[in-house]
């Protein structure tokens, strides 16, 4: 019961970790495979923040998003715009090239050691009966939530959102009513690389990390977004909440190696058996764009 | 230029006895290895365009498995490679499922978190890999004198026998199906291309001297460490030096190789220090995203284009109503029934019960205002989807769930709307892609040939033969897009406006190109709008509104239907 608990609130996190994953996925239809990269980035600028001034670590998620805001905008610019013309796999492949980049300078900033942002109530944890919650557990999940509500607000109550949810369904369809669709993928690549630095400052409260995190990360990110089909908001956040219990649980009574295993195989076995994940559907294939 | 390859083969063959300085031992070694791989991921990669990111699982897989045979058996490792080989082969026969379904992302991530999978499994498999502490293999047992020699030479060899695979698959009909799925998946199974157990063949074909080269490079090492045995980096040095040469060419990989191995040595000298691992992070990501974004054909191809520059431009000739070859002649056409078949698209019926028969030999008019479903309804008798409800049925025999490829083998032909070719092989490829013929039928063979010649006599691109399909005008496309379908000799054609888009003449050459083809046999069912051309051509007509049959009846008779009228004129269902 407490692992299960304490899965859905790392569950929680990880729901926004994928969202930019899954953002990105459904309007570009690019595996964007900087996400690992992005979220340790993310939880080391967290870390230098607060080492620098000693504010809060949850203080400094918006300060961590408009910085990694700009970062996706700079990598949509500079390089996804420039790879899209040779097409879906050079785009996946100049996105794990910029990844390579992006750890190669985080080692060179931070170091290869581990790095821990420690806050004053670490150590404290809140009860309610039995059940242990540790306090920056509790205020990681709820920062979460908190963005992921305001990122579901965005996408149907605004004109941005609805502008996002229209290149989703049908890039070409969507230019035709109006909507400069390159911009949109600009401003949804952007928001999604900072949804993910996001979850990073949260991550970086929650766990230690090192520059190579980012692979271990980047492959829970996209078990989440497979399974809960690729592209799917809902999926994602379902997603995580069965990741975070499936790994809580294979960590507490399974083995830890092997509990890093286990977002692979749910990669690989998702694929194999409904590649359309657990809420992806199979949309039209459209005969004009064929 | 083969005497250029013969001279560097000798040398190469040579070189140990002559110079036998280790450290340049050990680099082409490892050139060699690189080679192996990126020559192997270039048939699924290169020629079929389903890139892999997990190709050096293969070499992991290999050496492992080479390693723990020659220890249970107590044989020399090059004895027990091959079995490498074969686990590589059984691993990418079960991956390789995973493109039956989906397309290049998901294999793109497949094959990425194998990689990782396999990596923490050998890991913690200790029984069998002895975890954490690594496998160590028997020290070699021949004079130290020629101590890198057998590992040069088996390694040599592999890669000659990889090249051999290569350009075997590159210049058969399989390599041809394999290029086609590449340029475009589903047209290439509409003409007839087996795509799911091409791409399967593929897969494994591109796994094999990658698990059987692990073995022998495992040996080499002396010892295995899962880390370094399942590492990302050799996969992405795999792809980078297929890129570099150019992917898609037998010798461009080989050419990436030695230019990237001996560059990754100089990194090795280059940066030391705690920071050196970050630094090689950096220029091999960064020498990625280059070739991705200033080099993305590679070396070899890009130097062929700027060489190709100087090319006369082909002269198309008027569409010259020639006879129709004789072995056109199909006898009795096909017979078409579609019944009760039912497609939603979310909360959008398209089709709602429609029921129409297309008799053998005649052409039926399929027309009905825009989203009438008459599109939609070519892809479900295609096989470009599945219908929700209803049988279709071809000469009485239900096809509704059958493959696309096997539809069209059962004679079934289809143009586009849109035209979908090939765009970057030759006209010639385009028309013979699909035709009969076993996977080790040489790509294009003379029978083929000659037959395409004179399909493209018939509408008068003969001279197009051997350009790129891209580089054709629209109303060109189209008529490939036709001949490429007759070649599969189809007994019912589908046709998808194949007057939208094109001049009058033209129009009037497809029509009475069309006559021609259907008087010796074959049946059409032709959507259009141009009613005048779908009027005078077909002899029935069926009318497509709101996804039911509204009308149907001979030209006439349709074109006085006051429902067929009001349904054109307001555009909706009644």
């Amino acid at each position: 019961m407490q692992a299960v608990l304490f899965g859905l609130l790392v569950g929680g996190v990880y729901a926004l970790a994928s969202s930019g994953l899954t953002l990105i996925f459904g309007v570009m239809r690019i595996v964007n495979l900087t996400h690992g990269a992005v979220l340790v980035a993310g939880a080391f600028l967290t870390y230098t923040i607060c080492t620098a001034t000693g504010l809060d670590p949850f203080v400094t998620i918006p300060v961590v998003g408009a910085v990694l805001f700009c970062l996706g905008w700079l990598i949509h610019r500079l390089v996804v715009q420039r790879a899209e013309h040779g097409g879906e796999g050079t785009v996946i492949l100049s996105t794990l090239a910029l990844a390579m980049v992006l750890e190669g300078v985080t080692i060179l900033i931070w170091g290869q050691e581990p790095h821990t942002v420690a806050t004053s109530y670490s150590r404290t944890s809140f009860r309610l009966g039995d059940l242990v919650f540790p306090t920056t557990q509790v205020y990681g999940s709820a920062c979460a939530l908190v963005l992921l509500a305001a990122l579901y607000v965005l996408l149907n109550r605004t004109w941005l959102g609805r502008a996002v949810r229209a290149a989703t369904a049908n890039p070409q369809g969507a230019e035709l009513v109006g909507i400069r669709v390159e911009r949109v993928n600009v401003a949804a690549f952007s928001l999604g690389v900072a949804l993910t630095g996001a979850a990073g400052a949260i991550l970086a409260v929650l766990s230690p990390f090192t520059p190579d995190s980012g692979e271990q990360w980047i492959g829970l990110g996209l078990a989440i977004v497979v399974l809960g089909g690729m592209g799917s908001l809902g999926g994602a956040l379902i997603g995580a909440l069965v990741l975070g219990v499936a790994e809580t649980l294979t960590a507490t009574y399974g083995s830890p190696g092997w509990a890093t295993a286990m977002p692979f195989a749910v990669i690989v076995l998702t694929l194999l058996l409904r590649p359309q994940g657990i809420f992806g559907i199979r949309v039209r294939e459209d005969v004009v764009s064929a | 230029m083969k005497i250029l390859i013969a001279m560097a083969g000798a040398a190469l063959v040579a070189l140990p006895a002559l110079w036998g300085d280790a450290y340049y031992l050990n680099m082409l070694i490892l050139i060699f290895l690189l080679a192996i791989m990126a020559g192997s991921w270039n048939v699924m990669g290169g020629y079929t365009g389903y890139i892999s990111l997990g190709q050096s699982a293969f070499l992991g897989v290999g050496a492992y498995a080479t390693a723990i045979a020659a220890d249970a058996w107590s044989i020399s490792p090059f004895l027990a490679a091959p079995l490498g080989g074969l686990a590589a082969a059984a691993l990418a026969a079960v991956l390789g499922l995973v493109t039956f379904r989906a397309r290049g992302n998901a294999f793109i991530m497949i094959t990425f978190a194998m990689l990782y999978l396999l990596g923490v499994v050998a890991l913690n498999w200790t029984s069998v890999t002895n975890g954490n502490d690594g496998m160590i293999l028997p020290a070699p047992t021949w004079s130290r004198d020629y101590a890198l020699w057998p590992f040069y030479y088996a390694l040599l060899g592999l890669l000659v026998l990889t090249l051999l695979m290569s350009k075997a698959i590159a210049s058969s009909r399989f390599g041809l199906g394999l290029m086609a799925i590449r340029e475009d998946e589903g047209k290439a199974a509409g003409i007839g291309v087996n795509t799911s157990a091409a791409k399967l063949a593929a897969f494994v074909a591109s796994s094999v001297p990658i698990g059987v080269a692990g073995g022998v490079y495992g040996y080499y090492l002396g010892f295995l460490d899962s880390r370094a045995m399942f590492s990302i980096v050799t996969s992405i040095m795999i792809v980078l030096a297929a890129l570099l040469g150019g992917s898609g060419t037998l010798w461009g990989p080989v050419l990436g190789a030695f230019l990237l191995e001996p560059f990754s040595q100089l990194t090795n000298q280059l940066f030391t220090g705690p920071t050196a691992g970050a630094w090689r992070l950096i220029v091999f990501g960064g020498l990625l995203l280059a070739v991705l974004l200033f080099l993305p054909k590679g070396i070899i191809p890009g130097v062929r284009q700027a060489l190709d520059r100087r090319r006369p431009a082909a002269v198309g000739r008027r569409l010259a109503l020639a006879d129709v070859p004789a072995w056109l002649a199909v006898g009795d056409g096909a017979r078409l029934e579609v019944r009760d078949v039912r497609k939603r698209f979310g909360g959008h019926t398209v089709l709602d019960g429609l029921d129409l028969t297309v008799e053998p030999g005649s052409i039926t008019g399929l027309i009905g205002p825009n989203g009438s479903g008459k599109t939609t309804l070519f892809n479900l008798i295609d096989g470009g989807m599945r219908p929700d409800h209803g049988t279709i049925l071809l000469d009485g025999r239900p096809i509704e769930t059958a493959a696309r490829w096997a539809r069209s083998r059962a004679g079934l032909g289809r143009t586009h709307q849109i035209t979908r070719l090939f765009p970057r092989l030759s006209v010639l490829r385009n028309v013979v892609a699909g035709s009969d013929g076993s996977w080790t039928a040489p790509a294009i063979t003379g029978a083929q040939a000659a037959r395409g010649a004179e399909l493209l006599e018939l509408v008068g691109l003969a001279d197009y033969r051997d350009l790129p399909a891209a580089e054709l005008s629209y109303g060109q496309q189209k008529l490939i897009e036709l001949v490429q379908i007759l070649m599969l000799q189809p007994r019912l054609v589908l046709l998808d406006e194949p007057a939208g888009g094109i001049n009058p003449t033209q129009i009037e050459q497809m029509g009475a190109l069309i006559r021609e083809l259907n008087r010796t046999g074959t049946t059409f069912l032709v959507v259009e709008h141009n009613m005048p051309f779908v009027l005078g051509l077909c002899d029935t007509v069926h009318v497509l509104a709101g996804g039911r049959r509204l009308a149907s009846g001979t030209p006439q008779e349709v074109r006085e239907d006051p429902l067929v009228l009001d349904a054109y004129l307001t555009g909706a269902s009644r």
